[in-house]
C-alpha cells in the first residue's frame, strides 16, 4: 500500500492562555489521512483548528498528544519539510526584492542545486503566470500577484506535498480561478495538495476529498460528491418542454412510482457567471484591439 | 543536511536581515547622529591644546560608540526579530527545511553585521578627526611633541572598535534571548537595557564576591557574576590608545575575544531553547 502524504493520528493541541495558564484546546483528537496525488480540503469556520493543524503538519508546533507524519516521516523533523511547499494565509515577503529574486532566495534556502536554480525559478514563475511581472519589486504587487508569487516560492524546490492556507482569501474571482487552475495543474503533475479554506464555493469544484473541522474536532470527512449529493434523488435538466409535455412527464413519473419533489430553474453559480462575463468582455476587448492594430498596419502599409 | 547547506542558509538569512536593517530609518538616523556627535567633539572641549585635547576627543568618540552602539544593538536586534514574527516572513521561512537555530543565527549575524558597519564608520570618523587634530598639534608644537613616540596609536583605535563590536555581539545575543520568550518589541527592549545596565555594573558583584566568606551567599553572587558578562572588561580605551608604557598584550585581546564569543554563543543557544517551543 502506498504511504499516505499526510497521516495524522489522534492529534490534540492545547494552548495555555493567560497568566493562570488555562488550557484552550485548538485541535481535539484529530485523525485523518491525505493520500498521494490528492487535492484535499480542510474546511471549517474561523477558529476551527485548521491553521493549528497545518502548523503541526509543518513541524512549527509540537502537538500536545498524537502524531503527524509526512510520507512516513515524523513532521517535527526538519528533513520532512524537504518534500513540503507552503503558502501561508496573506503572505508577506521582503518588499525590496523583485519577484524573481524572492523565488530565487527561497530556492537557495531549500538547497536547490546551483545548476538548476535558474531553470527552477523560471519554470515556477511561468507556472504561476508571473513571468511578465517577475522583475518588479514585490512591494508593487497586488494581493492576487502576492498569492501567485507566494505559490511560486512554495513550489520552487519541487515538493511532493503542497500546503495552501486560505490561498484565495482576499483575492478577486479571477485570481481565485487562476489559483484553482494552478492547483489542478499540480495534481496533473502528480503532486498532493492540502488546502484550507472557509470559501466553500471555491473548494467544491476543486477538491477530491474534504474534511470539515469544528472546534478542533473532525465533523465529516469524505469525497465531495459523496458528502453533498442527495443519494435518493436524481435531476433531469430539460429544455423546450411545453406545459402539456411537463404534465405528461409528471404523470409518467407518478405512474413509475416516483414523486416529483421540486422543479427548479438550473442556474450557474455567481462565480461561474462572473468568470463567463469577464472572459467574454476580455475576448471582445482583445478582438477590438486586434482589429484596430490591423487597421493601423493597413494604413501604414498603404502610406 | 550538510554543514555547507546549513552555512548557506544562515548566510542567506543574515544577508536579508542586514538588508532589512540598513533600510531602516532608525539605523541611518542613529548613524548620522553618532557621526555628527563624534565629528563635533572638537567643538565641545575647552581650548586646551596639547595631549588633553586628543584624550577628550577619544573619550568622546568612544563614549558615543558605546552609547549609540548599545542603543542600536538592542533596538535593531529586537526590531529585526519582531518584524519577521509580526509580518510572518518567519512562518514562510521556517516552513522550509530550515532549523530554528539557523534562523536565530542568521538573525544574529545580520544584526552583528549591521553593528560592524556602525562601529567601522564611527571608528573611521574618530580616527580622521584625531589625525587632523594631531597634525595641528604637531604643526603648532613642532617635532618635540613626538619626542615620546606617536601621540595616538591608530591601530589601537580600531582594536578598541573591534572589542566594542564583540561587546555589541553579546548584547545582540542577550536581546535575541529576551526576544525568544517575549511577546512584544517594547518588553524586549526594556528588559535588554536592564540587562545592559546589570552587565555594566557586574563588576560590583565580583568585588563583593571577593570579599565574602564561603557560603550560599558567596555561591549566589558567584553565580550572578557568571551568568551576566562583565562589560567593564571591554573598557580598555585609555590603555589602548594612550598608554605608551603598557601596551595591551595580544593574549589579553584574544582572551577578551574568546570571552565575548563564549557568552554570545551561550545566549544564542539559550534563545534557541525558548524559540523551539514558541508558536510562530
Amino acid at each position: 500500500m502506498k504511504t499516505p502524504a499526510i497521516r495524522i493520528s489522534n492529534l490534540t493541541k492545547d494552548f495555555a492562555v493567560g497568566i493562570r495558564g488555562m488550557k484552550l484546546r485548538a485541535v481535539d483528537a484529530l485523525s485523518l489521512e491525505v493520500g498521494d496525488n490528492e487535492i484535499f480540503g480542510l474546511l471549517g469556520p474561523n477558529g476551527s483548528g485548521k491553521s493549528t493543524t497545518i502548523k503541526i503538519i509543518l513541524g512549527l508546533l509540537e502537538p500536545s498528544t498524537g502524531s503527524c507524519e509526512i510520507y512516513g516521516e515524523p513532521s517535527r523533523r526538519v528533513s520532512a519539510r524537504r518534500s513540503v511547499g507552503f503558502l501561508p494565509e496573506a503572505p508577506y515577503f521582503y518588499r525590496y526584492l523583485s519577484g524573481r529574486e524572492l523565488v530565487r532566495y527561497y530556492a537557495r534556502l531549500c538547497a536547490v542545486p546551483r545548476s538548476e536554480i535558474d531553470w527552477a525559478v523560471d519554470s515556477v514563475i511561468d507556472l504561476v503566470g508571473m513571468s511578465e511581472a517577475a522583475h518588479r519589486r514585490v512591494g508593487t504587487y497586488s494581493k492576487g500577484m502576492l498569492q501567485r508569487i507566494g505559490l511560486a516560492q512554495a513550489l520552487v524546490h519541487d515538493p511532493q506535498l503542497v500546503i495552501l492556507d486560505e490561498p484565495t482569501a482576499g483575492v478577486d474571482p479571477l485570481g481565485s480561478a487562476a489559483i484553482a487552475d494552478i492547483v489542478r495543474e499540480l495534481k496533473r503533475r502528480g503532486k498532493t495538495v492540502l488546502l484550507s479554506s472557509h470559501l466553500l464555493a471555491q473548494i467544491e469544484g476543486l477538491c477530491d476529498r474534504v474534511a470539515i473541522l469544528h472546534r478542533g474536532q473532525l465533523v465529516k470527512e469524505g469525497r465531495v460528491d459523496d458528502l453533498v449529493e442527495e443519494k435518493d434523488a436524481e435531476a433531469l435538466v430539460v429544455q423546450g418542454l411545453t406545459p402539456e409535455g411537463r404534465a405528461a412527464v409528471e404523470a409518467t413519473i407518478q405512474a413509475q412510482g416516483g414523486h416529483l419533489a421540486r422543479v427548479e430553474k438550473p442556474r450557474l453559480s455567481l462565480d461561474a457567471y462572473f468568470l463567463k462575463e469577464v472572459h467574454e468582455q476580455e475576448s471582445a476587448y482583445a478582438a477590438k484591439n486586434k482589429a484596430a492594430d490591423e487597421s493601423t498596419d493597413g494604413k501604414d502599409g498603404s502610406a | 543536511m550538510s554543514a555547507a547547506e546549513s552555512f548557506t542558509r544562515v548566510r542567506l538569512i543574515a544577508g536579508t536581515t542586514f538588508l532589512e536593517a540598513v533600510r531602516q530609518k532608525f539605523f541611518n538616523s542613529l548613524l548620522l547622529i553618532s557621526v555628527a556627535l563624534v565629528a563635533s567633539s572638537t567643538f565641545f572641549q575647552q581650548f586646551d591644546f596639547g595631549a588633553g585635547e586628543l584624550k577628550f576627543i577619544t573619550d568622546f568618540g568612544f563614549g558615543a560608540l558605546f552609547f549609540f552602539g548599545s542603543i542600536l544593538s538592542i533596538t535593531a536586534t529586537a526590531q529585526l526579530f519582531f518584524n519577521e514574527m509580526e509580518n510572518r516572513t518567519a512562518l514562510t521561512m521556517l516552513a522550509k527545511p530550515v532549523y530554528k537555530l539557523e534562523f536565530l543565527a542568521g538573525k544574529f549575524l545580520g544584526a552583528h553585521l549591521l553593528m560592524l558597519c556602525f562601529t567601522l564608520v564611527i571608528t573611521l570618523v574618530l580616527s580622521g578627526i584625531l589625525y587632523w587634530r594631531e597634525a595641528a598639534i604637531v604643526a603648532q608644537l613642532g617635532a618635540e611633541a613626538l619626542a615620546d613616540g606617536p601621540l595616538i596609536r591608530y591601530g589601537d583605535v580600531f582594536l578598541f572598535g573591534f572589542l566594542q563590536w564583540m561587546k555589541f555581539g553579546i548584547l545582540a545575543a542577550i536581546t535575541l534571548f529576551v526576544a525568544s520568550f517575549s511577546n512584544t518589541n517594547l518588553y524586549t527592549i526594556v528588559v535588554s537595557f536592564f540587562m545592559l545596565i546589570i552587565c555594566q555594573l557586574q563588576y560590583i558583584a565580583r568585588d563583593a564576591y571577593s570579599g565574602m566568606e564561603a557560603g550560599w551567599e558567596r555561591f549566589f553572587v558567584f553565580g550572578l557574576g557568571l551568568i551576566f558578562p562583565n562589560f567593564q572588561l571591554f573598557n580598555v580605551g585609555d590603555q589602548l590608545v594612550f598608554d605608551v608604557e603598557q601596551v595591551l598584550p595580544a593574549t589579553v585581546v584574544l582572551r577578551m575575544t574568546a570571552y565575548g564569543l563564549i557568552y554570545t554563543i551561550a545566549f544564542i543557544l539559550l534563545a534557541q531553547l525558548n524559540f523551539r517551543r514558541r508558536e510562530i
